[in-house]
C-alpha cells in the first residue's frame, strides 16, 4: 500500500519525501479537523453527569 | 566507493530495474493487511493526543475567551445581571486548576469548551444565591479542558469558592464519594442525603467521571456553604484563596 504510493508519487527521493511529509500532514489535519471530533460522542469516555444517558437525550429521565 | 559507483551505474551484468518483483498474492495480501494495522495503530494513537492534548487546547482557549468576556461585562459596572454568559467562576485550591467559568447546563457542547455547568436536567441545580438548595456542577475529568482532573484531591475541610460579580461563596468540603453509577441522580437532589445531611442547606456537589480516562462511574464531592463575603472594590480575594 505505501509501497505503490512511493512508487507512484513523482520526482526523485527528496520530492517524494517533501510530498510525503505534506500527505501525512494533510491526513493528520483531516483527523483532528473532522473525522476526530465526529468519533469522540460516539465513544464513552467524555460523560460527566449523573444522568445516566448519552449526549443528546435530555429529558428522557434516568 | 569504487565498487558502490559500479553498482549505482548499472552494468549490463545487473538485471534491469524496472521489472517489477512479482510477489506471490498471499505475501502481498498479508503485506497489505500489516500496513493497515499499523496505520490503525498510529490513527489511535493520534486519538489518544487529540482526546488529552489537543481537545485541552481548544477548550482553555475557549474558556479563557469566554471568561474574559463575563469579567469585562462584570467590570462595566450595574446593569442587569446576564446569566446567559456565565454566572461566575468556581475556585477550588485543592484542584489547582486555576478558575472554572461555570455556566447554565451541562450539555457536552457547553462542557466542552472547557468551563463546568450547573444542572438543568435530570435535576434542577439551586443557585449560589438562592436560599436553600444544592448547587451541583458537572466538569470533564480529561479532555476538554480537564476542569476538574483533580477531584481527588480534596479533602474534607477543603474550600470550593464560587465567585459571582458582588459576592464569594465559600464552600467547605464534607463528604467525597469516589465512585458511584452514573444512574444515582440522588447525589444532585437538592438535599442530598447519600451525603448524610438530613436537613435544607446550601450545598455545592461536583461531578465528574471516574477512573480517569474512562466514564465508567461517577465521582462526586459535596460541599457546605459556610460563609459569603462581598467583593469589594479591588476584589480582594477571601483568606482560602491567598
Amino acid at each position: 500500500m505505501y509501497g505503490w504510493i512511493w512508487r507512484h508519487l513523482p520526482g526523485n527521493a527528496w520530492v517524494r519525501g517533501l510530498i510525503s511529509l505534506v500527505l501525512i500532514l494533510a491526513v493528520v489535519y483531516v483527523l483532528f479537523q473532522y473525522v476526530f471530533p465526529w468519533a469522540e460522542p460516539l465513544l464513552p469516555f467524555g460523560d460527566v453527569t449523573v444522568d445516566g444517558q448519552g449526549a443528546g437525550e435530555p429529558g428522557a429521565g434516568r | 566507493m569504487a565498487a558502490r559507483t559500479e553498482h549505482d551505474e548499472r552494468t549490463d551484468t545487473s538485471p534491469p530495474p524496472p521489472a517489477p518483483r512479482r510477489r506471490h498474492p498471499v505475501a502481498a495480501a498479508v503485506g497489505v493487511f500489516g500496513e493497515l494495522l499499523i496505520t490503525a495503530g498510529l490513527v489511535l494513537g493520534l486519538f489518544v493526543a487529540y482526546s488529552l492534548w489537543w481537545t485541552n487546547v481548544l477548550a482553555d482557549r475557549e474558556a479563557g475567551k469566554q471568561g474574559d468576556t463575563v469579567r469585562s461585562r462584570w467590570a462595566e459596572g450595574p446593569g442587569a445581571l446576564d446569566t446567559k454568559d456565565g454566572i461566575g467562576f468556581l475556585h477550588v485550591p485543592a484542584m489547582d486548576n486555576g478558575e472554572v467559568l461555570v455556566k447554565k447546563g451541562t450539555d457536552p457542547e457547553n462542557l466542552n469548551n472547557g468551563i463546568a455547568g450547573y444542572y438543568t436536567d435530570p435535576v434542577k441545580s439551586a443557585l449560589p444565591w438562592d436560599d436553600k438548595g444544592n448547587f451541583t456542577l458537572a466538569a470533564h475529568r480529561d479532555g476538554h479542558g480537564a476542569k476538574f482532573h483533580n477531584i481527588h484531591k480534596l479533602k474534607n475541610g477543603d474550600a470550593v469558592v464560587f465567585e459571582t460579580k458582588d459576592t464569594w461563596y465559600v464552600y467547605k468540603v464534607y463528604k467525597t464519594l469516589p465512585e458511584t453509577s452514573k444512574f444515582n441522580v440522588e447525589v444532585i437532589q437538592p438535599v442530598p442525603e447519600e451525603s448524610g445531611v438530613k436537613k435544607p442547606g446550601r450545598y455545592i456537589t461536583l461531578t465528574t467521571c471516574t477512573p480517569v480516562y474512562t466514564s465508567k462511574y461517577r465521582y462526586i464531592v459535596w460541599g457546605e456553604l459556610e460563609r459569603t463575603e462581598k467583593v469589594d472594590k479591588d476584589r480582594t480575594k477571601p483568606a482560602e484563596l491567598r
